[in-house]
């Protein structure tokens, strides 16, 4: 396996300045943001009608609590509205064609029946679709315009506890139209009310004081005639269909109908809407209305379900009108949890939030009749008619990021799966716990809607388990599951949640410390294989049978059992993959090389997500940035040739006397708020407030309809200040104002409440009080957007040379690769040679020397003139603003030197940790696992045929006297070593002691390997079963209890191999000098764990390697190209716009007294030959620190000046006796 | 929200208490760990300020004070809000809002 080498190649001539993503994950939309970002023409393919993909679906996310949503929506808003990014939904891939530059695509667009471009997502159409399962349809569809009915052989009467009460609530007028009357009587035999009088040969007349409006005459007059008029009834201008929709919705609210269509009245009050519907929207006629209930038609019925969702009442149930099985239509969002319409959009949030009608169960579609969908369309999106498109498209390089499904639990039978309601998989539990999924975030049983309080979850279902054919280790599932059950006990405290696990695979940044908490707030782990769940039939609770630590079989009772599925590749992608001509492994994941881990078998093609490898958010959108950049290096020549720029309209500048029209927005958040918080009631108030004139409560104020809608209601009202009442600035306050950019208005008439981590989450307990506080806080908005100016953004050019602090293989790398990208890079090592931690390892995860590899990343960075290496120097100073910085360095001469560029990444690296513990750095025969392999390279162990190797994992990584964290790459070293000497002295004896075996994703394979190989795994408990080690000049003797075995064993082996850890290089004096965060073990932090995991919190700088955290050098190769693509982002731009919040003296009344100049940390103030303080506006870093100290308070800072704090402080207290004190 | 505690000055606190802030709350960065550098050694020092003058001017001088947490800790800020309330719920309405409204009850401020 090579892979496609010319990934470090030059270019392409001329290469197609565009890239196509597949898929429209979190992978595929950080990468279609990171190369629109950077000037390339992304069309973002995706299957599903949304993009969103496995993120959306989740709850919270590991290891912060974040809601999944609430960060994942701005980034899909973002790739729904970029220029430069192409979107495809509802797509496939057909084929490609063509080489590395310069590709040919086919996209088929399957007919998705609603025109995206008009519809406004307002959701109407999947309010009035009356379809709610999948119906029987003819097999072969009638050709003739008409087709005679069937007539019903069998029929059923269908009876409520008591008889028909009928209403003549909102009842239609009926009428006979004397022109059409045939004179047949049928009428007069359906009406149930003696209301029509007829005789032979004579027009039937309705009485209409006897009518009560059932419409029975309607459905039974003959379809060759139709006769019966109806008046009165709203909607009906628009369809049939629409009017029934309209009257149950009345009826339904009158009856007391409930959201789950549950209503009190059980009994028909011959409303007549499903007879009228069967008749005449589905035009099957199985339904007949009589004396005392409702004939059905059992064998003629569709089975569509439409009869029974417009029942106002709880009195028609699907399986009375007919014989056949109904088959449910699943919300396969919500996995399948609850039902859906086929028309839907999406999921609530979604991108395009546009609905697609589902061909399979739509009546239209397949028998021609309903259609009230697209009557009830106010913009006429909907068309009938749409047939799937192929559009062809022209690209230079390809993301293949498809992205993951879970496996199917069925497949390991004993948990029961599919057999009992209660056992459910992780997604659907994630569907369970989120707001807007099918209970709304209760935690209810599927079967019985029961609150579960004890709660098991069943770790590796379908992953290391090699019985199914899933070796390989699904990384995620020790997390999510930690993740779940926390988060189900902050839904309910009485939830007792247990984990059964084999091994707890928490290697991620900060992953230990949060199980640490789960543990804490009472989440209990259990080491056991659990084998088999029985269901109790008459509870539905489920009883697991186990064998304990202490060998014991165990029984235990749960309410519900969480299987932690793992994750597989899709056949779909497997198909896919094989028309894109890429290479899989058995298990479906994309092959790739460990030096050049994006790049697939098919030069030009780029891998990204768990499609490659399981993996999780953050390591997805690392790698996601990275393959934009793997895919954009070659293209780097094209770059801005097929893109175009946003143009905004000129701002409208508002005069001093103008008069102050604020708008108003108070979102839902779905229930995020307002589950707690009455938003109609903050609307309300919101209006009273002074300068308001316009104030609504969005669903989601930040979904892309809903900016939409801002903008047009920012230019209809001609609204001069924007308010929304949301959640955390933080996340959403760019998305609000650039929406105000778009609307004609500066961005700095804008202010923000947050009303949801404030009110609705805080004061969950207290809806009363938490609306009390949303009113106050939206005041304060108001005051502070009221006090608002205008504020100019400073735009300056961009420097494109890039500063790589740290030349270890992720510096090296990001080197190399900005240089394709086009940009200068200055390198800067303090070693003598560049390498960095790599100069001491010696071979990769597939065998081959490092030293080869670090001899061809030297040739490449020497032969490229764009690189200047400097070794030996240190960086000593370091000033200026993003895209302008200026460094100085000192270089071995001793010299110091000047360095200007526009971006900085850190790669400072980490290293082998050596603890003065077990004798190390005494004992000839301890060393580290670095050590080890050396010794095996470099022919120390070549008489080693019998000896025996103890290896002690975590020897200084999770411990709290050494390395607190994982150091994440120990047990996979420990594993490739102990593997390699065993291949090479199969009489050897290797025992590795550990604690969790962590061998993530595929390295589970090798783990196995190792078994089979004869390496002995011994577990141990650093509190409860710790070994006893000692050594010295005599020999090494280890005693430990062996828990599969418990017994103890006793090991005197010749070496004692210690899995150290990583530590990471001092970084003090850097990250001071950068003014960036580390973290108590001394890595760097990043600006989101999440979502940018490259990042750091300063702008303009980034990281990679192992100055983030530990991880293997294929990690940190991707790393580095990831941050060359943040990187590219802002170096590829000519200019960059600065934020306007800065501080700005005004000299009238400046006294020249200095005192900014020394209050200022980063040295900005100066005095000006105008005898005035001046302050440049490109180095202010907006803290406010001189706008407090001036004594004079001539300095002023945009939206926190003191009028702005003021305005705040005084709408704080303002009316104060008018609300409900406490 | 300020973008920096450092922003904060004597006149704003007590403009709070002029418009009847029963206690005034200053959340910080953690001390060394500002973020911009040192804003929040600056505004502790005016926070001991107000917290003289509301002693002189017998408001009382445990209505106002300054905390210093990082953005993980979320659960100490709950805890040191819960603290700050009960502290002032205690002492009772300012004096301010006792003379301009009678017993109108207890508000805090918090200000970050």
């Amino acid at each position: 396996m090579t892979g496609n080498l010319n990934t470090f190649a030059g270019s392409t001539k001329n290469p197609t300045g565009a890239v196509m993503v597949i898929g429209g994950g979190i992978s595929g939309m950080q990468s279609a943001l990171d190369l629109a970002n950077a000037g390339i023409k992304v069309y973002l393919v995706e299957s599903s009608p949304a993009i969103g993909g496995k993120m959306a679906q989740l709850d919270k996310t590991f290891p912060t609590n974040d809601c999944s949503m609430c960060i994942v929506s701005p980034k899909l808003v973002e790739v729904g509205r970029h220029k430069n990014i192409e979107l495809f939904t509802h797509s496939e891939v057909k084929s490609l064609s063509g080489d590395a530059g310069s590709f040919k695509a086919t996209i088929v667009r399957h007919a998705r029946y609603v025109d995206v471009a008009a519809c406004t997502g307002c959701g109407l159409c999947e309010l009035v679709c009356p379809v709610t399962k999948i119906s029987y349809f003819p097999e072969v569809p009638a050709e003739k315009e008409k087709k005679s009915r069937a007539k019903a052989k069998e029929k059923r009467l269908i009876k409520g506890p008591g008889l028909p009460h009928p209403t003549s609530s909102h009842k239609w007028t009926f009428s006979v139209d004397e022109q059409a009357c045939s004179m047949c009587g049928s009428c007069h035999r359906a009406c149930l009310h003696g209301a029509i009088s007829w005789e032979k040969k004579q027009k039937a007349v309705i009485d209409q004081d006897k009518c009560t409006g059932c419409g029975a005459c309607f459905a039974a007059c003959p379809e060759k005639f139709l006769a019966i008029k109806v008046d009165g009834a709203p909607d009906l201008d628009k369809s049939i269909g629409a009017a029934v929709h309209a009257r149950s919705e009345i009826l339904g609210r009158e009856f007391g109908r409930s959201k789950s269509g549950d209503s009190e009245q059980k009994d028909c009050i011959r409303c007549g809407l499903c007879a009228i519907t069967c008749e005449k929207v589905m035009h099957i006629g199985a339904l007949k209305m009589v004396e005392q209930g409702i004939e059905a038609g059992v064998d003629i019925c569709q089975v569509c379900g439409a009869c029974v969702s417009v029942c106002p009442v709880s009195f028609l149930t699907i399986d009375q009108v007919t014989s056949r099985t109904p088959r449910p239509l699943l919300n396969f969002f919500n996995e399948g949890l609850n039902g859906r319409k086929p028309i839907n959009i999406h999921y609530p949030q979604a991108v395009p939030r546009v609905p697609v009608i589902d061909a399979a169960s739509c009546v239209q579609l397949n028998t021609g009749a309903c259609g009230t969908c697209a009557t009830i369309c106010g913009v006429g999106a909907i068309h009938y008619d749409h047939r799937e498109t192929e559009t062809e498209i022209d690209i230079g390089s390809v993301i293949f990021s498809p992205g993951i499904e879970v496996f199917d639990a069925r497949m390991r039978g004993e948990f029961g799966y599919g057999l009992y309601k209660n056992v459910v998989t992780s997604i659907e539990f994630e569907r369970l716990l989120s707001a807007s999924g099918p209970t709304s975030g209760t935690v209810a049983r599927p079967g019985d809607g029961q609150h579960p309080k004890k709660i098991a979850w069943i770790q590796c279902v379908g992953s290391r388990d090699h019985s199914c054919d899933r070796d390989y280790c699904s990384s995620v599932c020790c997390m999510y599951a930690t993740k779940e059950a926390f988060i189900a006990r902050e839904h309910d405290s009485s939830i007792k949640p247990t984990i059964f696990y084999i091994d707890m695979r928490s290697f991620g940044k900060n992953f230990d410390e949060y199980v640490k908490r789960a543990k804490e707030h009472q989440v209990r782990f259990v080491r056991a294989m659990v084998s088999r769940v029985f269901e109790d039939p008459l509870t539905g609770d489920l009883e697991l049978r186990y064998v304990d630590e202490s060998g014991k079989r165990q029984t235990e009772a749960f309410d519900m059992v969480v299987l932690s599925v793992g994750i597989q590749v899709a056949k779909q992608t497997k198909e896919l993959a094989a028309t894109l001509d890429i290479e899989l492994d058995r298990y479906g994941f994309a092959v790739t090389d460990c030096y050049q881990p994006l790049a697939t078998s098919r030069p030009g093609i780029f891998v990204s997500g768990a499609v490659k490898g399981p993996k999780d958010i953050p390591e997805t959108v690392c790698e996601a940035s990275a393959a934009a950049e793997a895919a954009s290096a070659s293209l780097a020549e094209a770059r801005g040739s097929l893109i175009s720029k946003e143009v905004l309209p000129p701002e409208r500048t508002p005069g001093p006397d103008d008069e102050l029209r604020i708008g108003v927005f108070i979102c839902h958040c779905g229930t995020n708020i307002a589950s707690v918080v009455d938003v109609a009631a903050v609307t309300e108030y919101a209006r009273t407030l002074p300068g308001v004139v316009y104030a609504e409560h969005p669903l989601y104020t930040c979904s892309q309809d809903s900016q939409e809608r801002m903008r047009e209601i920012i230019e209809e009202h001609r609204l001069n200040r924007v308010v929304t009442s949301a959640c955390s600035p933080t996340t959403h306050e760019p998305l609000f104002q650039s929406t105000l950019q778009q609307a004609g208005l500066n961005k700095y008439f804008f202010d923000m409440a947050n009303i949801r981590d404030q009110c609705s989450w805080v004061h969950a307990n207290d809806p009363i009080l938490a609306t009390e506080k949303a009113k106050r806080l939206t005041r304060m908005a108001v005051a502070n957007a009221t006090a608002g100016e205008p504020l100019d953004e400073l735009e300056f050019t961009v420097d494109s040379r890039l500063l790589v602090v740290g030349g270890g293989v992720a510096g090296m790398t990001a080197a190399i690769e900005a240089a394709r990208q086009g940009f200068g890079v200055y390198l800067i090592e303090q070693e003598p040679v560049l390498g960095g931690q790599l100069l001491h390892l010696q071979r990769s995860a597939d065998g081959r020397k490092f030293a080869d590899f670090l001899l061809s990343l030297n040739e490449k960075i020497a032969a490229d003139d764009r690189i200047k290496v400097f070794t030996s120097s240190q960086v000593v100073e370091q000033s200026g603003f993003v895209g302008s910085f200026e460094t100085e360095i000192v270089m071995p001469s001793g010299a110091t030197r000047t360095l200007k560029h526009g971006a900085i990444l850190v790669a400072t690296g980490a290293e082998e940790y050596r603890p003065e513990i077990h004798g190390l750095g005494t004992l000839d025969s301890v060393m580290t696992q670095t050590d080890f392999e050396t010794a095996l390279e470099n022919g120390t162990a070549a008489d080693w045929h019998h000896a025996r190797v103890a290896m002690l994992q975590c020897a200084g990584s999770r411990d709290d006297e050494h390395l607190p964290y994982c150091s994440r790459i120990c047990c996979n070293h420990a594993i490739k070593n102990g593997l390699r000497f065993k291949k090479m002295f199969p009489e050897a004896r290797v025992d590795v002691l550990y604690r969790d075996m962590r061998c993530y994703g595929l390295g589970e394979l090798d783990y196995r390997e190792a078994r089979q190989a004869g390496v002995n795994f011994i577990r141990f408990d650093p509190e409860e079963n710790p070994p006893a080690i000692s050594t010295g000049e005599t020999g090494i003797d280890i005693t430990v209890t062996d828990p599969s075995i418990r017994l103890q064993v006793r090991l005197q082996p010749d070496l004692l191999v210690l899995s150290t850890g990583m530590k990471p290089r001092d970084t003090e004096e850097l990250a001071s000098m950068l003014r960036v965060p580390r973290n108590d073990g001394g890595f760097f932090i990043e600006a989101h764990a999440k979502l940018r995991p490259v990042d750091l919190p300063s702008e303009g700088l980034f990281m990679a390697g192992t100055a983030h955290g530990p991880k293997s050098s294929s990690e940190t190769i991707a790393q580095a190209q990831a941050a060359v693509a943040r990187a590219a982002t802002l170096l590829s731009k000519d200019s960059k716009k600065l934020s306007g919040i800065v501080s700005r003296v005004d000299p009238t009344n400046c006294a020249v007294c200095l005192t900014c100049v020394r209050a200022c940390p980063y040295g900005v103030p100066f005095i000006n030959d105008q005898h005035s303080a001046e302050i440049n506006p490109a180095l202010c870093q907006g803290c406010g620190i001189c706008v407090a100290e001036c004594p004079a308070k001539t300095i002023f800072m945009g939206r926190y000046d003191d009028r702005n704090i003021r305005a705040k402080i005084e709408a704080y207290c303002a009316s104060e006796a008018s609300h409900s004190p406490r | 929200m300020l973008p920096c505690t450092g922003r904060i000055d004597e006149s704003l606190l007590l403009k709070a208490f002029e418009n009847g802030a029963d206690g005034v709350m200053v959340i910080g960065c953690l001390e060394g760990d500002c973020h911009y550098v040192s804003g929040n050694i600056r505004a502790r020092a005016r926070v001991e300020r107000v917290y003289a003058i509301l002693e002189r001017i017998k408001i009382g001088p445990n209505r106002i004070r300054m905390y210093n947490l990082s953005a993980g800790e979320g659960s100490k800020f709950a805890a040191f809000a819960n603290e700050f309330v009960d502290q002032i719920r205690e002492i009772g309405p300012s004096p301010i809002n006792l003379v301009r409204a009678g017993n109108q009850g207890v508000t805090e401020k918090e200000a970050t």
